[in-house]
């Protein structure tokens, strides 16, 4: 799950990473006495999507125009998103702008540190132009910190005020269970002082709970409730609704819908051991869209019980179309039970996705 | 066949649980089946002298070890304690663990991976369906009776789309030598490049078959170290930027990792890729 901007920074103040003054509202009447930020102010909509700036999220205004600005900044959408949460923060007088992250390398399977003079702006841009102006360490996951040599090698002759920062992002980062600790800019104001002038952190969802996050926000209502009855859900945009078991067949059935042309409304996986009362629950769940026309039920495994998944299907008794396509053990019987209600059921998922293109006479 | 066979004995990690007792028996039911060593004991703390599903159970892996042979675990563990379990595996100088359990955060599996590095162990996953040698060795859950021996590898970060692939092939009448899974989280002990290491070592297997997804380069890595003749598959040619696809690996993030890049990547390096996993057979038949 994404953190917000302001709770990136606490997370990184707790740490002990400077981070500008600043206060989040969410009305007008919680800006208060303004008086210490100075002359300007700065206001940033937190909104849990990117591309902000652009969309006009960001404002730097005289202090004394701050309530008339952040006003009409809680009036707009960002992105289809209202903006509910504002963080106010002083303005800072930035001499330069650096960038440092920690992220999880697939390939080498451990934290890589990340650190460039070039910070402010696009990072996978700077990646793909310029990628020797990025250093990067990869640190053995067994060590709790960064080692002195890595702080060095990554700051190189930037201020040395930056090594502490570096440091502490990486213990944020292990502490936090993140799979990213990002900050861009990371910069250096006039007076030398260096502070995190944003915040992006990424919490592995797998660790929410020990986290001590109830919610994923990440998540929308929908795909909150999915979740509660244990299945994976994502909300997509076309008219054929599918329930699969397993991620991958799950995917390969979307990948399949849009190979016949059609457009998937869904990603809903049940997971294992899809008994009638689970099955019942996605399809119902699915059919609940009024954008959703036809439902696609593709379930293989060895110890899925076919005609307990037909059961729930009938169950569910929904007014879409509803096409199967099963295999496990008493296929027969579901067989049978299905065609019995008037259920659609093929051996293949070829053939039962090639189905949902015919209009059903 | 790579990994494990006949001789292979095993421990059942979280045996107690309800996972680990279906499954210690439908793995002993198959070991029976094919004259295997099959699951020789389970472990679960605080159960030690208890039986599960018809093997003993003792309170740890070092305990258990006393008493009975075994060169690998398979993990059933609940998400909080599995990193744990694949350390304990490791730390007994078992020479493979198979981590099924999912939901494993990536920081402890990060560690778990490099403290069994540090003792030689292999891990396949976690949040993978373990692997299948046919008619020799079935460590972790998936349904033999779809897979038939032969000679095409297949490594798949899936699981029931594993299980698709195989029913395809079997019925194609292509066997296959080992069906690994290698897990759909992001951070996997063994990576498509360690498996088809193994793979090539092994003369039994002629070709492979790759089952990939959205996230990460892994599919690329894996075909760019081998020589052996590769068809792939990578699911998610429809999945959107930055949602996860039910796997905590499958994401598209910052713009990487995507199935059709992927896609183009491996046909640069000469790879066979099917766009369905019905094409599959027929693809992998040019190569036996």
């Amino acid at each position: 799950m994404k953190l917000r901007e302001y709770e990136g920074k606490r997370v990184f103040a707790e740490a002990g990473i400077p981070v500008p003054m600043g206060r989040v509202i969410r009305s007008v009447e919680e800006l208060g006495d303004l008086s210490a930020f100075g002359e300007e102010v700065v206001l940033k909509a937190q909104v849990d999507v990117g591309g902000r700036g652009k969309a006009g999220g960001v404002i730097i205004c005289p202090t004394a125009e701050a309530p008339a600005r952040a006003a009409a900044l809680f009036g707009i959408t960002i992105k289809g998103l209202p903006v509910t949460e504002i963080l106010v923060e002083e303005r800072l007088p930035i001499a330069h702008e650096y960038y440092c992250a920690v992220l999880i390398d697939r390939s080498t399977r451990q934290p890589v540190v990340l650190f460039t003079e070039a910070g402010g702006v696009e990072i996978e841009e700077t990646a793909r132009t310029d990628p020797d102006r990025i250093r990067r360490i990869g640190i053995p996951p067994l060590m709790a910190e960064l080692p002195p040599f890595a702080v060095r090698d990554l700051v190189g002759r930037a201020p040395r005020a930056l090594g502490p920062v570096v440091a502490a992002l990486y213990r944020a980062f292990l502490v936090k269970d993140a799979l990213l600790a990002e900050i861009n800019p990371l910069v250096v104001l006039e007076d030398g002082r260096v502070l995190a002038a944003d915040a992006k952190v990424i919490v592995d969802d797998n660790a929410l709970a020990r986290q001590g996050i109830q919610r994923n926000r990440d998540l929308t209502e929908r795909e909150a409730e999915a979740e509660r009855h244990g299945f994976s859900y994502v909300e997509l945009d076309g008219e054929i609704g599918v329930v699969g078991n397993g991620a991958g067949l799950t995917m390969a059935t979307l990948d399949l819908i849009e190979h016949y042309g059609l457009r998937a409304a869904n990603f809903l996986d049940v997971g294992g051991g899809a008994d009638r009362e689970r099955v019942a629950h996605a399809v119902r769940l699915l059919a609940s869209s009024p954008e959703v026309r036809v439902i696609i039920v593709n379930l293989l495994g060895g110890i899925t019980r076919c005609d307990e998944v037909a059961l729930g299907i009938i169950e569910a008794g929904v007014a879409q179309r509803v096409i199967v396509r099963m295999a496990g053990t008493n296929e027969a019987e579901g067989r049978a039970l299905l065609m019995e209600h008037g259920y659609e059921m093929y051996d293949s998922m070829d053939t039962a996705v090639g189905a949902a293109t015919e209009v059903r006479t | 066949m790579i990994l494990a066979d006949k001789k292979t004995g095993v421990i059942v990690a979280g045996a107690t649980g309800r996972q680990g007792l279906f499954h210690i028996r439908l793995m002993n039911e198959y070991a029976r089946q094919v004259g295997g060593a099959g699951v020789v004991a389970g472990v679960t703390p605080g159960k030690g002298g208890q039986e599960a599903a018809g093997v003993p159970v003792y309170d740890s892996i070092r305990a258990a070890l006393k008493e009975h042979d075994a060169d690998a675990s398979v993990i059933f563990v609940p998400s909080g304690a599995a990193g744990d379990s694949i350390m304990e595996s490791a730390a007994n100088g078992l020479s493979l663990a198979v981590a099924i359990t999912e939901h494993i955060p990536v920081h402890d599996t990060m560690k778990a991976l490099a403290y069994a590095r540090l003792c030689g162990t292999t891990v396949i996953g976690p949040n993978c369906p373990g692997l299948l040698s046919p008619g020799e060795a079935k460590l972790g859950i998936m349904p033999p009776h779809l897979a038939m021996p032969g000679p095409v590898g297949v490594i798949s970060r899936s699981g029931t789309l594993t299980y698709e692939i195989v029913d395809e092939l079997t019925r194609a009448g292509i066997g296959q030598s080992t069906v690994v899974g290698i897990g759909g989280d992001p951070v996997i002990g063994s990576t498509f490049t360690d498996v088809l290491a193994r793979f090539e070592r092994d003369p039994a297997t002629k070709a492979v078959v790759l089952v990939g997804e959205v996230g990460g380069a892994l599919e690329q890595e894996g075909a760019a170290s081998t020589s052996l003749p590769l068809v792939a598959y990578v699911a998610g040619v429809s999945a959107p930027p930055d949602k996860r696809m039910g796997h905590a690996g499958a994401i598209v993030e910052g713009g990487e990792g995507d199935a059709r890049s992927k896609i183009r990547a491996l046909e640069a390096m000469g790879v066979t890729v099917a766009s369905r996993p019905s094409e599959i057979p027929a693809l992998i038949r040019t190569f036996l």
